[in-house]
């Protein structure tokens, strides 16, 4: 790792520990390894979203060339939002991408992410379901992200509906996680999933 | 009479530089002006005719400097912002002082030359106070901070470094950290020649050659260095009659399907109840689909109920065979067919074009054996290589005529173009089974039909290339 990188990961590491928003426990990051190539980060669902109360693992890899290029972030929770996998946690943001600028830090980093999901972007998606779903059923959209941030991301107050559909799902032989994205990507109807488990 | 005296001209240059001519298949595509030498006007009827300049390097730099300098006097600005400018709009000059005279401001903006005007941000206006360089956090005193136009302040390692990864990434001049200093790097200026609408990279392997046409066309460029012959436009192989955006769609579509679509063509039927691909491969023609069980006749998809007790043969397919096709796939199939019926012949010619080299040899083998035999001299035999040539040269124009033929809608006009490709075919067969079975050094009748093929070749292209 070069210097440059070493210096800045170290100093930033630095910088969200003492943040404010740290002290409020929104974000936080943690070294893995000892020399800063790879961190983990953690930010907690803003408010007044479905992902409210979840908190959201997030694998950071700090490439050679810092700051020059940008880190590569993934979330290590699953979560359902337009511009983020399902399946893989591939996330789609622009200062991600081209945008980034070496002036940028992990605690902008993080607080992007956070503003991510309070502010989708169904237009650019990164998760082509999600994002229909988004579009075309709203309500729909909100049942299921909740619902996955109470299963992945230990957000309180359980919505017993989806729980039973999934263990319908799960009764009938089929695996949790399957079970699970099978009715997310239905919106929640169990002829259509079992159809689409089946198929 | 006029045809013999053609060859007898050409025969004459061969024998000036035969070194040059002796056994070079491109022949017909390098020395135009060879073939052309007693009738200047082709130059203006051959449909294929396209004027170019191999440049070198060191040309193409002088070049682009040259143009560098015009717009800078023109515009007033150092040549270096010229540069970006040009670069910006495809090095068309007239584009640029058009959108110069139409808003200036915008232009220098949008080019990244100057930053936004008023904007959001709070204004910065100097170096940080203490000296250090928010990118690297290390001190050092605010002289050695340096900005472009934003007033950004950072440290020189942190702006060498921020231009290397930039021109890594195949980022010259998109960003606004980039726009002056990076003009140096030899990277940028492989861009900008690429950019240029009026040069084409030669892209054969380890060519650095650039090819210049006043009027840039997807017509024929010839490289001088290394005898490449590609579209000057898209630079794939040169593909008359058919258009740049045709041939690529074209041979995307081979890439994809060609091989699979050959496979299931030729051993699946679709499963009438269920629609599911069946592969038959082996047993009687009682099918039973895996996935629905329906039961049913391979031969004319037919429920198996009312074949009775005919195991092996199916009569209702025998009185009528059409009776397969009135499934509702027909139609995915009858696609498949069209294309298949394009492919074969596409995948032909070209696969007679991989021969050519050896047609070449044997050509030559059996030169070298009449003379041998006294069966005339050396140069006698020479119009043989010639009508290979062209039969190489028509073979290939009728092979891009078949991804043509595909994407064109029926109509007149088609019927016209597969009238003519028709022709061209058959004119291309008589004259490949000629230049197989000449047996003596009279070429009067090879002549003849080599002026005929050459003729429809470029009647299909007057009427046929767009211009």
């Amino acid at each position: 790792m070069s210097n440059i990188a070493a210096a800045r990961i170290q100093r930033e590491f630095k910088e969200v520990v003492k943040c404010d928003e740290a002290a409020k426990c929104a974000i936080k990051v943690e070294m893995v390894d000892s020399d800063c190539m790879e961190l983990r980060g953690e930010i907690a669902g803003p408010p007044d979203t479905p992902y409210e109360g979840g908190n959201f693992i997030l694998e950071i890899k700090i490439p050679e060339t810092y700051p020059f290029n940008p880190p590569k972030v993934r979330f290590v929770t699953k979560i359902w939002h337009p511009n983020i996998s399902s399946k893989t946690g591939a996330i789609c943001l622009d200062i991600l991408k081209d945008q980034w600028a070496a002036a940028m830090t992990l605690r902008t980093v993080l607080l992007s992410l956070q503003a991510l999901l309070a502010a989708a972007e169904p237009d650019d998606p990164q998760d082509a379901v999600v994002a229909k779903q988004y579009k075309e059923d709203p309500q729909a959209f909100e049942d299921t992200a909740r619902h996955w941030a109470q299963v992945y991301a230990q957000a309180p107050c359980n919505n017993p509906g989806c729980s039973a559909k999934v263990n319908q799902l799960v009764d009938m032989g089929f695996t949790e996680t399957a079970s699970r994205e099978a009715l997310s990507m239905h919106s929640w109807d169990v002829e259509k999933a079992v159809e689409y488990l089946m198929s | 009479m006029s045809v013999d005296m053609n060859s007898q001209s050409s025969d004459d240059s061969d024998y000036d530089d035969d070194d040059d001519n002796e056994g070079d298949m491109y022949d017909y595509y390098d020395n135009d002006d060879h073939e052309d030498g007693d009738k200047p006007e082709n130059k203006y009827d051959d449909p294929e005719y396209f004027e170019q300049e191999s440049l070198s390097v060191e040309q193409v730099n002088a070049f682009l400097d040259e143009e560098v300098d015009k717009a800078s006097k023109t515009l007033k600005v150092s040549p270096t912002i010229a540069k970006v400018l040009l670069k910006v709009h495809n090095w068309v000059p007239s584009e640029l002082l058009q959108r110069n005279a139409e808003d200036k401001t915008n232009l220098l903006v949008e080019t990244h030359i100057i930053p936004p005007p008023c904007s959001k941000k709070a204004k910065l206006t100097g170096p940080p106070s203490n000296g250090m360089c928010p990118v690297c956090l290390q001190k050092t005193s605010v002289d050695k901070l340096n900005a472009l136009a934003c007033k950004h302040y950072f440290c020189k390692d942190c702006w060498t470094m921020h231009f290397c990864v930039l021109i890594e990434d195949g980022v010259s001049t998109g960003r606004s950290m980039s726009t002056s200093q990076i003009i140096i790097y030899q990277g940028f200026k492989l861009s900008s020649q690429q950019s240029h609408f009026q040069l084409s990279f030669c892209p054969g392997p380890g060519c650095d050659i650039v090819l210049k046409a006043e009027q840039p066309a997807a017509k024929r460029a010839i490289c001088t260095k290394c005898n490449n012959s590609f579209c000057f436009k898209c630079k794939l192989h040169y593909h008359a009659p058919t258009e740049c955006e045709v041939i690529k769609k074209w041979l995307t579509k081979c890439r994809d399907d060609s091989e699979t679509a050959n496979y299931i063509s030729a051993h699946t039927k679709d499963c009438p109840k269920c629609s599911v691909c069946i592969e038959k491969n082996g047993g009687c023609n009682h099918m039973q689909c895996y996935k629905c069980k329906h039961d049913f006749c391979w031969m004319c998809l037919g429920d198996w109920k009312n074949h009775g007790s005919e195991y092996y043969e199916c009569s209702r397919y025998k009185e009528n065979p059409n009776i397969a096709n009135e499934s509702v796939h027909v139609q995915a199939r009858e696609a498949l067919k069209k294309y298949l019926f394009y492919f074969e012949r596409w995948e032909n010619h070209s696969k007679s074009l991989r021969l050519e080299e050896e047609t070449f040899k044997k050509i030559n083998q059996r030169i070298e054996d009449k003379v041998m035999k006294n069966a005339g001299t050396w140069i006698d035999w020479q119009y043989l290589l010639d009508a290979a040539a062209l039969l190489a040269k028509c073979r290939y124009t009728l092979q891009y005529t078949y991804p043509y033929a595909y994407f064109m809608e029926a109509g007149p006009r088609k019927k016209l173009f597969e009238y003519q490709q028709a022709q061209l075919e058959a004119e291309i067969e008589n004259l490949s089974w000629k230049v197989e079975r000449a047996e003596t050094t009279d070429r009067g009748d090879l002549a003849n039909q080599m002026d005929i093929a050459e003729t429809r070749r470029l009647t299909l292209l007057k009427d046929f290339l767009p211009h």
